[in-house]
């Protein structure tokens, strides 16, 4: 099956070749962990290597802090507006659920512009704000995400997580059903520093790697590199070497 | 810099030292809009003739793809929705704008009029210049007196 690649280096691999086509797929992290850098490298890579137009819905930062944050890996967003490869659209998530809900609304007037085929939306979480009823934001997240899809887009969606380390808690579940695959990224304490390690929990319809690995963001973006080998507890943001587990488990008693 | 000394103000003073009575507030005002550019003038009389207005053409300038109601464009230039409200639908008759419904909500957009967004253009390239903006500024405070 065709895949939509992020172009990230590991990171398509551990995907089985790619994103599916028209999926929704939620990146999730506590802040600082790399998620909109993720997202804009999904949309930098799918325009400039594989003429895939995109757009960005911002729903909290002011689309210049994306251009300067491009900048910094060297990817010149302002370029690829001025050549209607990209828009960064300012927004809130009531206004971008209401305009893809009808027809021929000024969202839908801009992907068919500029050919739009992957969308970053950054981030999720804002819907939290639209309704305390857990049943109808998540009806309403369900509208948007089929929105997306019936645009064509294949789409990457931010969610913050509300603990650096560790199990995230609270009635968080929802957007993570309704979505294609479920990526989180997570601090990890290695030995006095800080690490990242990006899991992909779900990938529906296609085989995706289990296993934890590290990453880093770089000069030129995200790099997914191995996995941690020989710890476990990784995801608790404490890993242990496995050798202390054993100890733990059968040799302490 | 000291004030006594009348060459030392007129250095530093942004307005051009009065030739007429206090009263002739018209005459400088007019003095003062002199050597701006016409194209640039008549947009400041016509349409950004507030200061609200002023924020909110540079706002969409700087963000030309936003899209949003009134409550969260109030959050984004940092004003109240009350102040706005009027501002906005006048920039939209301006045609600065336009507005849309989405359902119950009231959506406002920058304009793609090339025309317009040369206008547009033209006077945020301009106010760069702090001598225009301290200019642009007492017409503004004239005409909400």
């Amino acid at each position: 099956m065709e895949r939509i690649k992020s172009g990230i280096t590991g990171l398509d691999e551990m995907l089985n070749g790619g994103f599916l086509p028209y999926s929704a797929n939620l990146v999730e992290g506590a802040p600082g962990t790399g998620k909109s850098t993720l997202g804009m490298q999904f949309i930098y890579n799918g325009i400039t290597r594989f003429d895939q137009p995109g757009l960005i819905l911002t729903f909290e930062e002011f689309p210049h802090q994306y251009y300067s944050d491009g900048e910094s890996f060297g990817w010149d967003l302002r370029s690829l507006e001025k050549a209607g490869k990209l828009r960064v659209i300012m927004t809130s998530p009531e206004v971008s659920q209401a305009s893809l809900a009808q027809v021929d609304s000024h969202i839908q007037s801009v992907i068919a512009e500029i050919g739009a085929a992957r969308i970053l939306v950054d981030s999720l979480s804002h819907f939290d704000r639209l309704s305390e009823d857990p049943v109808a934001r998540r009806g309403l997240l369900y509208g948007f995400i089929n929105s997306l899809r019936r645009e064509g887009l294949t789409s990457l969606l931010t969610r913050e997580s509300p603990a650096l380390f560790g199990e995230i808690e609270g009635p968080e579940e929802d957007v993570a059903f309704v979505a294609d695959s479920y990526l989180l990224l997570r601090y990890v304490e290695i030995e006095s520093s800080i690490r990242k390690a990006l899991l992909v929990l779900k990938l529906r319809g296609s085989d995706h790697a289990k296993d934890i690995r590290q990453f880093e963001i770089m000069h030129a973006g995200i790099e997914v590199q191995s996995k941690f080998e020989g710890r476990e507890g990784i995801m608790s943001g404490s890993p242990r070497r496995m050798a202390d587990s054993f100890v733990e488990a059968f040799v302490k008693r | 810099m000291s004030n006594s000394d009348p060459e030392a103000y007129q250095e530093w003073n942004p307005f051009p030292r009065r030739s007429s009575p206090p009263g002739g507030g018209a005459d400088l005002a007019a003095r003062l809009m002199d050597d701006m550019d016409p194209e640039v003038l008549d947009f400041l009389k016509t349409t950004v003739n507030s200061f609200v207005k002023w924020d909110l053409v540079i706002f969409f300038s700087e963000n030309p793809n936003t899209t949003d109601t009134a409550v969260n464009l109030a959050r984004y230039i940092g004003r109240d929705v009350g102040t706005i409200n009027t501002e906005l639908d006048d920039l939209v008759e301006a045609g600065v704008l336009v507005q849309y419904q989405a359902g119950d909500l009231k959506i406002y957009s920058l304009t793609t009029h090339p025309l317009m967004r040369e206008r547009i253009k033209h006077f945020v390239e301009a106010s760069v210049d702090r001598q225009f903006r301290v200019k642009a500024i007492y017409h503004l405070i004239r005409g909400m007196r």
